[in-house]
């Protein structure tokens, strides 16, 4: 049975947009850069930012697309409060394929942050091992409250399927 | 997270990268108190990334590293690299193997083009640029190369600037 159904088909195309409800802030930068021991004073020392040509700190590049500040979503009975589609397809396992980010410009502390999200292709595969696969490729759109492109987030789940295995 | 080396731009360099040129490693170890602290400054307390009970419940042998931080890491080496007078314009990564609570990784890299663009400086519109391609090996106990844990990775980084020239 194809993992490519008519239900699946119909995802393609749909978007969610969400809107943060207040400016990214200093602050966000500065923490995620310490979380993954990124000490570069580009996220926490205005002079030294504003010295290299910026209007100010900044925030690590990628934090745009790996946060979900902007959502405004709750958390979800396993923790998560940020987009998804919902996507459950029985009898299959799924795993993160990557992302592909693009970025227009740095993170200011004063910009909001507007994401939009899109599922943009839906195919089936087979795997190196034989099992069947579908993969379901989404792109967040990030701009801020002049919908200046900030950055583009493309990723990919990958849905295998387990062959009768639970 | 612990930095088994330090990165900071240096006489070594490169003002112009060239074909081939490697870009000085990054290695970090990301303990569970790391995973916790990315949770929340990412605003993602999906339990898989910290909960030992919630992974033990799926057979799992520790909490699972959120895979996108291999991107951040990824980036953070190409700045130490370059320096602050350089734009990360894009990267991809794609995933090969989980990396769990404890682990170390090592990310590296080499130059594969370069665009010599029309003028120096900030303001250009055909800038100058490196493309490069990465990894990130998961490294075993003994610290030797374990797994991939992205395979493959490439970006594109703008010279000579800060920051970036919009929508590419």
């Amino acid at each position: 049975m194809s993992l490519l159904t008519d239900e699946i088909r119909a995802l393609v195309g749909q978007r969610r947009v969400y809107t943060a409800p207040e400016p990214f802030g200093a602050a966000s930068g500065r923490y995620f850069g310490l979380a993954i021991g990124d000490d570069n004073p580009l996220y926490r020392d205005p002079e030294h930012a504003r010295a290299q040509g910026l209007a100010g700190v900044t925030a690590p590049p990628t934090l745009i697309c790996e946060t979900n500040q902007y959502s405004g979503l709750p958390m979800d009975d396993e923790g998560y409060a940020g987009h998804r589609w919902g996507i459950q397809i029985e009898n299959t396992r799924e795993v993160r394929g990557g992302n592909a980010y693009v970025f227009g410009r740095r993170l200011r502390p004063e910009d909001v942050v507007t994401a939009t999200w899109e599922i943009t292709d839906a195919v089936e595969k087979t795997s190196g091992s034989g099992a069947a696969m579908l993969i379901v490729t989404s792109r967040a759109t990030y701009t801020d409250e002049h919908d200046e492109f900030l950055a583009e987030n493309t990723e990919t789940i990958i849905f295998i399927d387990l062959g009768g295995q639970s | 997270m612990t930095a088994v080396s330090s990165r900071r731009p240096g006489p070594g360099t490169p003002a112009v990268p060239k074909v081939g040129d490697t870009i000085p490693p990054l290695e970090r170890r990301i303990g569970l108190p790391d995973m916790v602290a990315y949770a929340g400054a990412t605003w993602d307390w999906y339990q898989s990334h910290y909960d030992p009970d919630y992974v033990a419940a799926k057979k799992l042998p520790g909490p699972i590293v959120d895979g996108q931080v291999f991107g951040a890491l990824l980036v953070e080496m190409l700045q130490d690299w370059l320096g602050p007078q350089c734009f990360v314009q894009s990267i991809d990564f794609t995933f090969r193997n989980l990396m769990f609570a404890g682990e170390s990784v090592r990310c590296e890299g080499e130059v594969s083009a370069v665009h010599v663009g029309s003028a120096d400086g900030a303001v250009t519109e055909d800038p100058s640029y490196v493309d490069v391609t990465m990894t990130v090996t998961t490294l075993g106990t003994d610290g030797r190369d374990d797994r991939f844990a992205v395979k493959p990775a490439s970006a594109r980084v703008l010279l000579g600037r800060a920051d970036g020239t919009g929508r590419p």
